[in-house]
């Protein structure tokens, strides 16, 4: 597959996670924060984001597989998600981590 | 498009601000949209760092400070920093959204709350203010 059709690719892709509400518009403002003096900055950032939430997601399953969920310290991964998810606008897991706090602060486990 | 998305505004001084958050991705995101519109930045990633910024004679214009923080926590930093008697503006961006964290962060010290992502629509005004 040559190079301009890799690009449309994933265009549709990103779009498409547009229409499906996984990205919202703070992921338009970092795009738009690309440029010439930053060219693979959106590449860097979203690396960036992924390695350090599968960290998080990790303990968050760590915490959850305890038969006494610590709900506080659940909390404090859940907020750290939550908070660098909006910032990055990966909407869906951001919504899902007002869930998980939801569902947390009912204490739970199932939910 | 871009400059649309942007809310692109060009500032006739020269401001610094410094960015306090943890979260390597938060603090990178922050300082970049900061210096898309000129803003010079520093970040640090813990409130304690933070103090001794400042406390060494560092000035700012602008403060962005998250509430939870390792080491010294986001409202005990600004309570610090107001304390030294420093009066610079200071944004409280956290993922916190209740009402009474609202309260707290404002009554440390804050001028301004705002829930995260930060962005120009909250950011664009408060520059402007501060360009003069």
């Amino acid at each position: 597959m040559d190079l301009a059709a890799l690009k449309t690719q994933l265009k549709n892709f990103v779009q498409s996670m547009f229409e499906e509400g996984v990205l919202d518009n703070q992921f338009s403002q970092i795009q738009a924060l690309q440029d010439s003096t930053n060219p693979n900055f959106v590449e860097e950032v979203i690396t960036l984001f992924c390695n350090d939430a599968e960290k998080i997601i990790n303990e968050i399953n760590r915490n959850l597989g305890y038969q006494n969920v610590d709900f506080s310290n659940l909390d404090s991964y859940v907020h750290q998600l939550k908070g660098s998810s909006s910032s990055i606008g990966a909407n869906r897991l951001k919504l899902a981590c007002a869930n998980l706090r939801q569902a947390s602060d009912e204490r739970n486990k199932e939910g | 498009r871009k400059r649309q998305l942007l809310t692109e505004i060009v500032l006739r001084n020269r401001l610094t601000a410094l960015v306090v958050d943890a979260d390597t991705t938060c603090r990178v995101l922050e300082q970049l949209l900061l210096r898309s519109y000129g803003v010079q930045t520093q970040g640090v990633d813990n409130g304690r760092d933070a103090v001794t910024l400042i406390a060494s004679g560092v000035k700012f214009n602008l403060i962005i400070i998250d509430m939870i923080l390792p080491i010294l926590n986001g409202l005990e930093a600004t309570r610090q920093i107001r304390d030294m008697g420093v009066h610079c503006k200071m944004l409280g961006v956290t993922a916190c959204s209740g009402e009474s964290e609202r309260q707290a962060f404002l009554a440390a010290g804050v001028d301004v709350f705002i829930e995260k992502p930060l962005d120009p629509e909250h950011l664009v005004p408060i520059l402007r203010e501060l360009d003069g």
